[in-house]
Order: C-alpha cells, then structure tokens, then sequence
C-alpha cells in the first residue's frame, strides 16, 4: 500500500506551507469569496472578524492579510509580483502576508497565464483592491477616534493619528472596516510611495522550494489515492484496438482501463486516450505500462513525416502566399524587376517540444457529488467546464486547483493530462494521480509548429531595403482548434511578422499555412521565435552585404520616434510599438556588450532585437567555434517592459530566456516518422546545461509609468539570431536553419 | 521482499520488489516528496541524493541495491548547509523551482568535497543536472557565496 503523504482536506484550497502561507479551511475560502453585502444578506449579525472587502484580499483579526493570487507560478514569480501589488497600496507589513492560490472561477476574470499579460491585465486592479482596503482601514481608524479621515494616514500594517500619536494596527481595525460600506475610486499611491513595487523582493516559495517542499502537481495527494500510467498511441488519432497481454496478477495493480481516442467533437483539449494503468504506486504503474502489447487502430496521421513537411513549407515560400491585409506598400515587384543589388534567404525552424522540468501530471478525485482536481494547470478556470464535462457533473460541483508549475511553457495551459485523471478516477472510484514520463511528454506535446520563412530584398549602397518581400509558413496553431484551419491566424502574423518595425518603401508580406498530423501548441514566445530568427538574420544579411557595422544599419531602419502602423487590428492604446523605445534598448545593448570594442579573432558579437509581448528586448551574444560547436561566452540583454513590479524577477526572466533560447538554438529539434515523435527523453531532446550558460549581464531600463508588459515570453525570441549572427561574425558562415548544429 | 533503508538517519523498513527505483521508494512509500522525478533515465539529475555522501541519481538505483547505506534527501539538506539553502533563496536562484531540489544536492556534495570550487569545478560537478528554466548564472553564483561563507562561518 502506498503511504499517504498529506491528509488535508479536499476541499482546502492549497497553498505550500510556509511562514507566510499556509492551507486555509473552507471558512477561510468562504470569506474571501463573499463581500460584506452578501455577509449581510445572510444576516451576519456580530461584527465580522475578518475583514475582506473584495476578492483578492482578506484581513483577520491577528492581523495576517491573505492575499488572493488567480494567476498561475510557473517559475515567472507572479505569486510573489501580484501579492507585491497588493500589499503595496495596501501598506501590509510584508512579513504579515499570506499568499492564498485562487481555484479557477469566473469570478476573477481572466486566469489564463498564458501570453505574458498577468500583469498588463491585473496593475490597475489589484492596485485599486489594496488601495481600497487601505482607505478603510483609515476610515476605521477615523471613525473609532473621532477625526476626520484626512488626519490619519495608513503606513506599515496600522493607521496612525499623528496628531495625537494614536496608531491602532490592521488586525484591530479589521472588524470595524468590514461594517463600513466599499467606495469606489479609493486613491492611488503616488509612485515614489511604492514600497513592493519596483522592488526586488525575494519570491515567495523560495525557501520551500530550496528545502524540498514546494507542492508541485505530483507532490499533492490524497488518502487512498491510486497512481496512473497511460500509454498512448503513438501517431494522433489512433486508438486501443487490443491488449494482448493484460496482466492479473500483478501485486499493487488496481485496474488496466481502456480510453478512447480524442473525440473528433467535443473539448478542444480532450485526452488522447489510450490504455491506463492504475496502481498503488507509480513503479508498479510504469513497469506494468512498459510490459504491454498494445496494438493500435490507424488514423490519416500515421504517415505524417516532419520531413516532408519541411520540404512542403519551404516549397510554399518560394511561391506567393496569401498577402497579409493592409501589409503592402509601394510596388516591390517593380523594383524588383529594375533590379539592383538583391539579396534572398529562406530559413527553416523544427517542431519543439516544451519539455518543462516537471512532465505533465494532476490528481482528481471524482465522486457522484463532486470533483476535485489538484494540478499545475496554467488556466485552472477554462479547465473547470471541461473537467465537469469529463466528470459528467455541472461545473459548480467541480474544484480546480492549481498546484505549483514546475515549469510549463505553454504546455500547461491545455487540460488534457487533468482530464485523463478525472476519467479514470471516475472509472476506479477512488483518487487517481496520473503521472506523465518524460517519454509521453516528448512524444505526445502539443508542439511548437516547424516554419519557414522567404525573406527577398533589393537594398541601396547603405544596405537599407528599397523593398522586402517576406513569406512565412506554418502549420497554425488554429489547426487545434477547428477541423477545417489551414491559415496562419492574423495574431500568429502579428508576433513579429506582420508588425516588422522597419521603414520599407516597397513591402509585402505573405503567409502560407498547411496542416500538420500533429497536435501544434504554443510555446514561450510562440511565432515570434521563428519571426524574429529570419528578420533578425536577414537584416544582418543587409548589413554585411554592404559591410555595415549590424548595429548601425539597424537603428538606420528604425525611425526615431512615432508608433508603428501595423496591418490589421491596431495595438492596445499605449501598447504601439514605439520607435524611440525600441531604438532604446537597441543603444544600451550597444554600450552594455562593449559593442564596439574587438573581440579576439575567431569571437563574434551578434546582435538582434525583438518587440513582443508588449516589451522591447535587444540582445548580444558572444560566441565563436569551439570543437566544432558553437560555444556562447557572454549574453547581454536589455529589456523595456515598461513598469515593472519585481526588477530581479525581470532580470532573472531574461537569464532563463537566454537559456531556453540557447536550448532551441543548438539542441531543439522534433522530428515525427509514421506519424510518431522519434525523440523521446532527454539524452535525444537534450537541453543546454550548466557548462554551455554564458555570463548574463541584464539591464532592465526604468520606465516606471508607463504601462507594465510582458516579461516571462519576450526574452526568447532574440536569442537564436544573435546566436546566428554571432556566429557569422565568428566564422564567416550563415546559419539560417535551427537548430544550429556545428 | 522487506528493505532495510538508512534515510536521513532514519532506520526504515521497505515492502517493496527489489528493482523499485530510490526515487519512487522516496516519493510513494516515505512521503519525501522533495526529490523530484524529471526523466528517470539518469539524464536531468532532478531527483539526485546523496547515497553515502556521493550526489547520486536515485531514478536509477535499485532499492535491493541500498541496505547500508546512507541516503540523504533534500528534506535535511539545510541542517548540514544553512549557508547554501541561505544563498538559494537570497539569490532568489530558483524560478519554477522543480529541478532544485537536485541543484541543491548536486551543490552540496560539491561543497563537502571541495570547499573553495572554482567555476569549472562548478560546471563539472553540476553539469548532470538540467534546468529548464534556465537558472544556471544563479546556481553559479549562489554556490561562490556559499563557498566563500563556508570559509568563513564555518557553517555547512
Ligand atoms: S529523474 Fe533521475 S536523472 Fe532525471
Ligand atoms: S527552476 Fe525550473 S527547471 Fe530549474
């Protein structure tokens, strides 16, 4: 029998133990959920002691404040940035604060933490939650002396009267704030005031996680609770045609259950289905798993070949595409056709896997009255219809939770491994935890899709393109969602292909889209990876076709100020590309590199720069040839994401994201034969390591006021072109196909 | 099928067959959760301990193969090396979080067998363990502090 590890409730909602969190009952739940009119309505007499005056923040007569975070930790610190808001105009003592992980309901708005907006898209909010709490506090305080509210002001955790020296601290004044009406428009701290924001504050799982006890999705449990393997088919579509070999006998075997194959109708996200093997632990579940014969019904995808398919997009580069509505300037197959100094490249990028340090894995408890999911779920909000679906109750029966994310990418975001938890808990009445391998994470992903890109100019004696000609084809992530997609979505142009931000007299910008036998997804920094590789090595392509220093002839393609007009829907008021912000960043990665100073023969700087995500992101890498693979020795990175909340988690996105870039860069390479992903772990899908991460010097540019954008995605995209370009500076070689093997 | 385990100085007794991996003995039969599955094939180092004070993979140790022997979790790292789980936070080192746990373990067999590592020392002994999230600069980092504290305070 399997131990059990933890025997809380069900119904708490999880938070990792900590001194500044830990796990709430079903009051403490109940509180925060409800405001003070539904309080009354229920005919609360006695003062409350808890005062919670919306959703996201709750105090208790201790004076512990509970905040709510509805966003999802994946490693990009938002527990820590949204509780840093709160907290912030809330004037909490930090240490006083609890972190309370909201379970997926529409009452919070938006969840998804996908697309690096969860703090675009919650400032203001949150920001207003704490400010509003805070001026009760103060109206508390100035009712209970008798003063007015003006003469008392909030700071540290308690309201103090200055002039008669009174303080009285948050837990005391709590009871009395919760009897008093909510206003609206509570005023802002001014932003010298801000005593989180803009302040590198440590996360706050950090000490669990540095003694092992962060709760990540495999690490939360259940009484009774059963372990599952499922073995998939290995092309998509497929489904269990007969187990030769199902075995009785096998000590701590609970159940071999067959699941059919995704629907053709129903969740987008749905299970592939396949054979699942419940056991008592998770051992007995892989070794009985790795011993079956299953044989497999076919499916239109078991000739997909990934070769193929390269062969088919880079085949729809060279001929025109569907023209982007609104992209085309001027006349470029005039100019074309007078001729001049042209310049053509096609670049290719693979399918990636996401692979996030912690394989896919959730627990579900289905019973007829309710269901209960723990799982490190990226939208614990859009799973909860279709969890209810798969349980066959009404969503308010259901409870998501998300866990810790170790790591998630994009993979995450889709429910499909939470699904199969509930179907077979539900089939063997009692708590299942399913456990991805690493080898069904590799193999049954929702890929990164593999592109190519036609880039075509004529350019003048500074290397400045009279006209360019881009062409890029993908199979679209659209292709998941409805059966009859084929075009990339404008939005996918819209990451970095169609809001190219260079001046362009003659311009045309084309797309093509195939559909792949594969599932396509979207990976951390989605199009933007292959978008900003081929415009970033083309415009070095220019510069070096006139021997222009790369960095001046860029900023000679920008101008210097204004907003970029893009096809299509325009961006979000104060969200425009703007040109004096992304020449910014292009000039102090200049300076922060030592740009100009030679490097030793054989050592090249490459240089590229990316707008995504809101954000502006140059970067230089400084690579060159050693034993025949390119080995990186520093990274310099300068990013724009307007206000930001927690400058360390800022820096330390754009680290990583020099990793993950250098990862696709040198090593991503997903290739699918008969339909199957032939890659399967670690040592065939490897990841860069320890010995291969360059020195990383980060400069984040203070743009406190302006509006916060994304930070976990947009460090990404730059990375592989500067590698590229690097290594072209080093070597004289271009590389224009990733991943960049030798 | 009974084994006779040492886990953080704790005598234990395991009902288990013979080739069931020190990870899944960890994390199902103890309720040691910190050490981490990421590939079970030896590859990525998220579940690495100690087995007789040597950083060790236990996805790939048969528990038949542990009868006397030390094993060390993640869950009594800090008791021997305050000053490296110190620095881990400090330097906010960690950012999903889910290979550190085997950071950690691979960090602090490094420092007992060699206080003062230099920066290829670090890259040697840390290289089996993969971050996805890419914290490497940091995982430098915070063990050059603890290396340097260690000297000094004696702690770890
Ligand atoms: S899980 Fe043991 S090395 Fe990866
Ligand atoms: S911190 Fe996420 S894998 Fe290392």
């Amino acid at each position: 029998m399997m131990d059990t590890i933890t025997n809380f409730s069900p119904l708490s909602s999880l938070s990792p133990e900590c001194s500044r969190r830990r796990f709430l009952g079903v009051s403490g739940v109940l509180v925060l959920g409800a405001s003070l009119p539904v309080q009354r309505a229920l005919g609360q007499t006695a003062a409350p002691t808890t005062f919670a005056p919306n959703l996201w923040l709750a105090i208790d007569g201790d004076g512990t404040v509970r905040a709510t975070v509805h966003r999802s930790e994946m490693g990009q610190g938002i527990r820590t940035a949204l509780t840093q808001v709160i907290a912030d105009e809330l004037d909490a003592d930090w240490s006083r604060v609890e972190v309370v992980q909201a379970q997926g309901d529409v009452k919070y708005g938006d969840q998804n933490t996908d697309g690096s907006r969860s703090i675009t898209q919650n400032y203001d909010r949150l920001r207003a939650a704490g400010a509003t709490a805070r001026l009760m506090l103060r109206q508390a305080a100035a009712k209970h002396w008798g003063v007015a509210v003006d003469t008392v002001r909030a700071g540290n955790h308690e309201v103090v009267h200055a002039a008669s020296g009174r303080r009285l601290g948050y837990g005391e004044l709590a009871s009395q704030a919760a009897m008093l009406p909510v206003p609206e428009n509570a005023p802002l701290k001014k932003e010298t005031e801000h005593r989180y924001i803009g302040k590198p504050v440590t996360h706050v799982d950090a000490g669990d996680i540095a003694r092992g006890k962060g709760t990540f999705g495999a690490d939360f449990s259940l009484p009774n609770m059963a372990t599952a393997v499922v073995v998939r088919c290995p092309w998509l579509g497929g489904g269990v045609k007969s187990i030769a070999n199902k075995p009785t006998d096998e000590p701590g075997l609970v159940a071999i259950e067959t699941l059919d194959a995704a629907p053709s109708a129903g969740p987008v996200f749905a299970p592939l289905g396949g054979v699942g093997v419940v056991a008592e632990d998770t051992w007995t579940a892989m070794r009985v798993a790795q011993g079956l014969n299953i044989e497999w019904t076919g499916s239109p995808n078991q000739t997909f070949d990934s070769n193929e398919l390269r062969h088919a997009l880079r085949d729809a580069v060279a001929k025109p595409g569907t023209p982007v509505p609104g992209s085309e300037k001027g006349d470029v197959d005039a100019v074309f056709a007078a001729g001049g100094t042209e310049l053509s490249a096609t670049y290719e990028t693979p399918f990636l896997s996401h692979a996030p340090m912690e394989p896919p894995v959730a627990v579900a408890d289905v019973t007829e009255e309710r269901c209960v999911v723990h799982a490190p779920l990226q939208d614990p909000q859009s799973a909860r219809p279709m969890i209810a679906a798969q349980a066959g109750l009404t969503p308010d029966k259901v409870e998501v939770t998300p866990t810790l994310l170790g790591g998630a990418f994009g993979r995450k975001s889709k429910p499909d491994f939470a699904l199969e938890a509930v179907e077979l808990s539900k089939r063997v009445k009692r708590p299942v935890r399913v456990q991805w391998l690493r080898e069904d994470d590799i193999r049954h992903d929702y890929l990164h899709a593999s592109s190519a890109q036609h880039h075509r100019a004529v350019i003048d004696d500074e290397g400045k393109p009279t006209a360019w000609l881009q062409r890029s084809a993908f199979p679209s992530i659209t292709t998941v969602f409805a059966a009859q997609a084929v075009q990339p979505a404008p939005w996918e142009l819209e990451m970095g292909f169609s809001n190219l931000p260079y001046t362009v007299a003659n311009q045309r910008m084309e797309s093509a889209g195939i559909r792949p036998g594969a599932r396509v997804g979207w990976l951390r920094s989605v199009c933007n990876i292959f978008h900003a590789f081929s415009a970033n090595v083309f415009a070095d392509e220019m510069a070096s076709a006139v021997g222009r220093d790369p960095i001046e002839h860029r900023l000679s393609l920008i101008p210097a100020s204004g907003k970029l007009k893009q096809p299509g829907q325009p961006a979000p008021p104060g969200h425009e590309l703007d040109f004096a912000r992304l020449r910014h960043v292009i000039e102090r990665v200049r300076k922060l590199s030592d740009w100009d100073s030679p490097r030793p023969e054989g050592v090249g700087l490459g240089f590229a720069v990316h707008h995504s995500f809101r954000s502006y992101v140059a970067t230089v890498l400084e690579a060159s040839m050693a034993n025949g693979r390119p080995r990186v020795s520093n990274a310099y990175v300068v990013l724009d994401c307007g206000t930001y909340v927690n400058p360390d988690t800022c820096v330390a996105q754009m680290e990583g994201a020099v990793v993950f870039g250098l990862s696709l860069s040198l090593y991503g390479d997903i290739a699918l034969k008969e339909g199957a992903v032939v890659q399967s772990n670690f040592h065939d899908y490897p990841m860069l390591r320890i010995a291969e991460a360059p020195a990383t010097k980060v400069e984040l540019v203070p743009a406190q006021g302006r509006l916060p954008a994304g930070v976990g995605e947009p460090g990404v995209p730059p990375v592989a072109p500067a590698l590229s370009n690097a290594l072209f500076a080093a070597t004289g070689t271009r590389h224009r196909t990733l991943p960049i093997r030798a | 099928m009974g084994h006779k385990l040492n886990v953080n100085g704790d005598a234990v007794d395991i009902d288990v067959s013979g080739d069931t991996p020190l990870l899944w003995v960890l994390r199902d039969h103890l309720g040691l959760t910190g050490t981490k599955y990421g590939c079970g094939g030896g590859y990525c180092g998220a579940c690495t301990v100690h087995v007789d004070g040597a950083a060790t993979r236990s996805c790939q140790l048969p528990v038949s193969t542990l009868p006397g022997k030390a094993i060390r979790t993640i869950e009594t790292l800090e008791d021997r090396h305050p000053a490296l789980v110190k620095t881990w936070i400090d330097n906010n080192v960690a950012q999903c979080g889910y290979c550190q746990s085997g950071q950690l373990m691979s960090a602090s067999a490094l420092l007992d067998g060699n206080p003062k590592p230099t920066d290829a020392d670090i890259d040697a002994a840390m290289t089996g363990n993969i971050c996805r999230c890419g914290t490497y600069v940091r995982i430098r980092a915070a063990i050059r502090q603890a290396a340097g504290q260690t000297a000094a305070g004696g702690a770890g």
